[in-house]
């Protein structure tokens, strides 16, 4: 048997079918040919394994030993067929079953050590091959973990599971192998066009005064900006830091006071009672009804508009935190006081984890109407600022600038809310898994 | 016998607990704003603010005031005109949207990189683009309520059970079949959330509209309740901005309430027995 034809029969067999060409070469050198006459026994149960089997032409009856739980205690063994492969488990090293031919039969025998050793240069692939002999040997046995838990593992990262950049491209090729891409640039393109067409070209009755699509890019990338404001100019940034700024701050403070609040409403039947009423009195009025109260309370300007944003974010926090609470079936806690645990416990180990994912829905509302009132806040009473830049931009006949300042907002208010739902994805991770489990 | 449970109800402990806490925040506003005249130092904060007793004599004042009530007329139309458009347009859009996947596909990548952008930052660009102010702030006012809806209508048609759709079409439904008894009972909760929710936000965008557009009418008080906030805020009457201030939470609970009772209505299997 030469070495082509080694290699040829490793193909067909199952761990070794998706080696590549020059390795199976390699491996077919490790391999040793032997024929043997029928009624021989290649190894009784117990004997040290050192080879594993590949039969070429003939049959072998393969038996396993008692104690072993297999779903088929007996099978025959035929060509392209794998036995033996205790050799490549790292810890027993023990035949488990008991071989003997049932006609004259060739086969090649690998020495288990070897391949492994083999495989260490070549993890990738080498993880690929223990895993098909790990699939082989679980459908063999009743307790397959506890056997197929030894083949070795070559590579840090287990090649089965596509992490990360692979199955970033991977969703990425379905994604762009699916009409939705096309459908979008579709619609972007009815969208610009539209605007492109009405404003500059056909110069539509109301639409000629508005800024055009062309005139905003230019503008907008331009390193002379006719208005004062490009992605080149520093104040451009200077506007974007400061509204980002207020928002972190007014963020931080809504979601320290307001999700304490929430969990003390929820948990607490007195105190939701005495506070609740003055929170659902104060609240129907608008966010943006409270400027000119917010400007007399607090001087300046910048401070009013730190409490436009964190009122809007703080009532959004409390009251899904507090209806995060109210959502927690009442036996958990009961179950836990049943325990032994303590008012205390109950309410660090039950109602936080249990109003976490409301939490997480009210914190991604409260970033969204924090921006939604620090533009309304800026517009009326800010210096600096994405609202600031609009409004001066209208009263001094700017339009371009307009534009430029709404798409900024919708950019910088579309990565807030996505940065908060990422962290709330990452945080709920155990919920996901829990939800995946529970089938539903 | 009814009137026994309805003290009963009235004066249970929630209740007394409630009336007690709006009490007691009351009196700390009123004294907190007096800190300066009784006790000789300003609160920080609320010293600023009117005492509770100052805005009520101002409501009083108010009351017989048909400006003051005119702001309230102007405000409401306003929100009504913005609401009733975006019902209009986007509850047919929303149900297009879930029902037919290339429309699904062309319009909802547009749609969504227009939501982020705040429906304040589009009143310069709405004054300028329409011809009169009451226009344009109605406008803005559409916008606020716009999105809400359509989100909501999408996500609650997309959530029907797609079975239901199966085991209609598998008796022989036609696509409007379809639509007319599956897709919109199915939708209406949350049509009607997204109605309560957006008509929140039009209170919210119309005050803001008009203090920013400066309210349509020239003369004063007839420009809607956000101007009649702005004007007493210039004009020095600091109790007529809290007046002002409560008046459009009154309306705007007044507005979501009514929307939710005539879901309500119109969702019976939703009733809580």
């Amino acid at each position: 048997m030469n070495q082509n034809q080694t290699a040829d029969l490793l193909k067909r067999s199952m761990p070794f079918q998706t080696v590549p060409g020059e390795m199976l070469e390699a491996i077919a050198k490790l391999a040793r040919y032997e024929s043997y006459a029928r009624g021989d026994v290649i190894y009784h149960q117990g004997d040290f394994a050192d080879d594993v089997f590949i039969v070429s032409s003939g049959a072998v009856q393969h038996t396993l030993g008692i104690g072993f739980q297999a779903t088929h205690p007996e099978k025959i063994v035929r060509s392209g067929g794998v036995f033996g492969w205790a050799a490549v488990l790292d810890n027993q090293r023990t035949r488990m079953a008991k071989t003997v031919c049932m006609e004259r039969t060739e086969l090649i025998r690998i020495n288990g050590e070897e391949l492994i050793n083999f495989f260490k240069a070549t993890p990738e692939t080498g993880d690929i091959v223990m895993s098909r002999f790990a699939t082989m040997i679980n459908k063999e046995y009743t307790m397959p973990e506890e056997v197929a838990g030894h083949v070795p593992h070559f590579t840090q990262v287990p090649v089965t599971v596509a992490t990360g950049l692979s199955l970033t491209m991977f969703r990425l090729s379905q994604w762009l192998k699916s009409p939705k891409p096309y459908l979008m640039m579709t619609g972007f393109g009815i969208l610009l066009a539209t605007w492109y067409l009405a404003v500059e070209v056909w110069k539509l009755p109301r639409f000629a005064d508005m800024p055009g699509l062309t005139t905003v890019m230019k503008e907008w990338f331009s390193k002379d900006p006719v208005y004062g404001l490009s992605i080149w100019t520093p104040e451009y940034y200077q506007h974007i830091w400061v509204s980002v700024r207020r928002i972190l701050i007014a963020f931080f403070l809504a979601t320290v006071l307001g999700v304490p609040l929430g969990l003390f409403l929820g948990w607490s039947k007195t105190f939701r009672e005495y506070v609740f009423p003055v929170f659902e009195t104060l609240r129907p009025i608008p966010i943006l009804a409270w400027v000119p109260l917010a400007i007399i309370m607090f001087q300046g300007s910048e401070t009013p508009v730190i409490f436009l944003t964190f009122l809007a974010s703080f009532y959004a926090t409390a009251l899904n935190t507090m209806l995060g609470v109210e959502t927690i079936d009442e036996s958990y806690s009961r179950a836990a006081a049943c325990l032994g645990a303590s008012k205390w416990q109950v309410f660090r180990e039950v109602i936080v984890p249990g109003a976490m994912p409301f939490m997480f829905t009210g914190l991604q509302i409260s970033i969204g109407v924090a921006w939604f009132s620090l533009v309304a806040g800026e517009m009326v009473a800010g210096e600096y600022g994405l609202g600031y830049v609009i409004n001066t931009s209208y009263t001094m006949v700017r339009y371009p600038t307009i534009v430029i300042g709404m798409i900024t907002l919708g950019i910088v208010g579309y990565v807030s809310s996505a940065l908060v739902r990422m962290a709330g994805d990452y945080m709920m991770q155990w919920r996901v898994r829990e939800l995946a489990l529970g089938g539903r | 016998m009814i009137s026994k449970r309805l003290t009963k109800s009235l004066f249970s402990r929630s209740n007394l607990r409630a009336v007690i806490a709006i009490f007691v925040f009351l009196v700390l506003w009123e004294v907190g704003s007096r800190s300066k005249d009784w006790f000789g130092f300003p609160m920080p904060w609320v010293g600023h603010v009117p005492p509770p007793t100052a805005v009520l004599v101002a409501w009083y004042g108010l009351l017989g005031d048909p400006g003051y009530w005119q702001s309230w007329y102007m405000s409401t139309l306003r929100v009504l005109a913005g609401f009733l458009a975006a019902m209009v347009i986007g509850i047919p859009l929303g149900l297009f949207m879930a029902v037919n996947k290339t429309f699904h596909g062309i319009v909802f990548p547009s749609f969504e990189v227009l939501r982020p952008i705040p429906p304040l930052a589009w009143v310069p660009a709405s004054i300028i683009f329409w011809p009169t102010q009451e226009l344009s702030i109605a406008f803005v006012t559409f916008l606020g309520a716009f999105f809400t809806i359509v989100i909501n209508v999408l996500g609650g048609a997309k959530s029907i059970d797609p079975r239901f759709f199966q085991s209609a079409q598998s008796m022989g439904s036609s696509q409007w079949d379809v639509f007319r008894r599956v897709v919109l009972p199915a939708t209406l909760p949350s049509i009607v959330v997204g109605s309560a929710v957006g008509m929140g936000i039009t209170w919210e965008v119309v005050v803001a509209a008009e203090m920013i557009s400066g309210g349509g009418g020239t003369t004063g008080s007839g420009g809607g309740l956000g101007f009649f906030i702005w004007n007493s805020y210039v004009g020095g009457s600091y109790e007529q901005i809290v007046v002002g201030m409560i008046s459009i939470g009154i309306a705007g609970f007044v507005c979501s309430e009514l929307l939710r009772k005539l879901g309500g209505y119109l969702t019976p299997w939703l009733r809580k027995r």
